[in-house]
């Protein structure tokens, strides 16, 4: 196959014109309502400092609250990705078991966590399971007799370590509510490698598990990347439901800011180029792998 | 096919009745050994060494200051309370409308948030005496409601008034405007936010939200009673049957009281704005 020129001459008509001046006209119709339109006073001016601010008692610049709360965001999809990806690769593999309990298991999980709203979930698992749970391995008897080195590399992984038990709540939820996609997404992968290659694996005296780990699950990784990648992305946003239950991520801190400051729009705009900003980059790496990927 | 349809539905109702098995069990334990043991909470405190305290952002009972730490009445109250136990205190923010339920499971030992005393709460909860009171106003708008001075001029099926959820504000719009109409926001920023763009006709909320309102928007906003609908009682809340607990908090209470520093934490959150640099 021949490839294209990556420069190609971008052409203008006048259909592209119009079309460009009627989306421009559209937001500055927007933004002139949002400026005057609104009975509300605007004042940006109070809006850096969540993000840095110059820190008097030890003279230097540091994050801001809502810096602080993107970088919990950054630890909760990061945790959970991990950790969905580890569980969804095994219910996604039960679900192409040749054993019938294995499939059941895996079909009733992922029908189970997909057919519920997240909320309620999240709901649940907070006030219900995740208490029992972390009573029961005695998390918060384990948090307070750490050294303090312990804690500082601790939070620097997980965030503040006196609100960790609330953290891997959210996090175990988020976890087992992205694996259900992923498991999907895992099984796909598999069933989408063609009939010959288990014929031609098995032909070479492979047993099915060989097989599977040396001929199926390298194709199937290349073509599952993409659409684990995307996945990773939807972890990011929605990773904002946690906010629910008073996780210091970046929604909820900027909930607590609107209730100290009453700024809701700049607040509420500022989240939005923050989220922008993560998800667009993660967004671009995705495209970076993709295109890695079709080349061989 | 049809089997395979059948197993599977089996299958979720038995792991519906494995969820609800395991979590039935061990509540059942938690009221055996405190039927048994009798421990008072106080007493885990101290072992403990901190005391866990629950509340959510409320200007000016409770927020966020520029580096993250936070500050308010609340916050004052609830460092001195741990500072005459011993203990050092962690404070775990909580949204307002699922406070309860997070101190029932244990996510904390108190409620110090400005959680005025109601009949319905007390079901649940345990209330210490009260150690501040606050006023419920109103804060109306001066295009759609311009010019009521009285709560009859509010008290028709045309006026809609936002309340934040899980407040008493929604209990005592009912009682003294019970024709308006509720609409229940989960912020107070957002209950503010209905009121500016003209969507509601007021706002209810306990001072000093509304005097600041109408301060800092003089041409849209206004306060059409001068007198607090309420007074409100403000206690801790705690877990229900903690008697020695409960004793430990009210003699706070009285004493502190006493000394006229909850008065002076008071009237230096409420009444003055000395602390408005440090949160913006």
């Amino acid at each position: 196959m021949q490839k294209k020129p990556l420069k190609r001459r971008i052409r203008i008509t006048p259909l592209d014109t119009t079309i460009m001046v009627v989306l421009a006209g559209i937001f500055g119709y927007i933004i002139y309502k949002a400026a005057t339109g609104l009975n509300y006073h605007w004042n940006w001016a109070i809006i850096p400092q969540f993000l840095i601010r110059f820190d008097p008692d030890t003279q230097s610049w540091v994050p801001g609250l809502l810096m602080h709360g993107l970088f919990t965001t950054i630890r909760l999809s990061l945790w959970s990705g991990l950790f969905g990806v580890i569980l969804g690769t095994f219910i996604g593999l039960f679900r192409v078991s040749p054993s019938l309990f294995r499939r059941q298991i895996a079909s009733t999980y992922v029908g189970l966590i997909r057919n519920t709203p997240p909320l309620v979930l999240i709901f649940v698992f907070y006030f219900f399971v995740g208490d029992q749970i972390m009573t029961l391995l005695h998390v918060n008897e384990a948090v307070y007799a750490l050294s303090p080195e312990a804690k500082e590399i601790l939070s620097w992984l997980f965030g503040p370590m006196n609100r960790f038990s609330q953290f891997l709540s959210a996090l175990v939820t988020l976890a087992l509510f992205e694996a259900a996609y992923i498991a999907e997404i895992v099984r796909a992968g598999i069933e989408s490698i063609e009939p010959g290659q288990w014929e031609a694996a098995s032909g070479t005296g492979m047993s099915r598990t060989k097989a599977m780990a040396y001929v199926i699950l390298p194709q199937a990784i290349q073509r599952m990347l993409p659409a684990l990648a995307g996945q990773f992305i939807s972890i990011i946003k929605d990773s904002a439901i946690v906010s629910v239950i008073s996780i210091e991520e970046l929604t909820f801190q900027a909930q607590q800011l609107m209730t100290t400051t009453y700024r809701s729009f700049e607040i509420w705009t500022l989240v939005l180029v923050m989220y922008f900003a993560l998800t667009f980059m993660c967004s671009l790496i995705v495209r970076k792998l993709e295109l890695t990927l079709q080349r061989d | 096919m049809k089997t395979h349809r059948f197993t599977t539905i089996l299958s979720i109702v038995l792991l519906f009745a494995f969820i609800f098995g395991c979590s039935q069990q061990p509540s059942q334990q938690k009221t055996d050994t405190s039927a048994q043991s009798q421990v008072s909470q106080l007493d885990t405190i101290l072992k403990r060494g901190v005391l866990k305290v629950g509340f959510d952002t409320f200007k000016p009972w409770a927020m966020k200051d520029k580096s993250g730490n936070y500050i308010g009445f609340e916050i004052e109250v609830a460092k001195r309370l741990a500072a005459d136990m011993g203990v050092d205190v962690e404070f775990v923010p909580t949204k307002w409308s699922g406070i309860i339920p997070a101190l029932l499971t244990g996510k904390f030992d108190i409620i110090i948030g400005g959680m005025s005393i109601t009949p319905q709460r007390n079901l649940k909860v345990n209330f210490s005496i009260p150690y501040e009171y606050t006023g419920m106003s109103v804060i109306a708008s001066k295009k759609l409601a311009a010019g009521r001075t009285m709560a009859s001029e509010f008290n028709n099926p045309a006026t809609t008034v936002a309340v934040r959820l899980g407040t008493t504000a929604a209990e005592i719009t009912k009682n003294f405007l019970p024709q308006a109409k509720i609409l229940f926001f989960d912020e107070e920023s957002q209950t503010i936010q209905e009121l500016l763009n003209e969507r509601v006709h007021a706002v209810v909320a306990s001072n000093p939200l509304p005097l600041n309102l109408a301060k800092e928007y003089p041409d849209k906003l206004y306060l059409p009673f001068k007198e607090d609908f309420t007074r409100e009682p403000i206690s801790f809340a705690i877990r229900k049957g903690d008697f020695d607990y409960l004793n430990w908090l009210n003699n706070w209470v009285l004493v502190t009281m006493s000394t006229g520093w909850l008065q002076n934490r008071y009237e230096y959150w409420f009444y003055t704005n000395d602390w408005e640099n440090q949160i913006q």
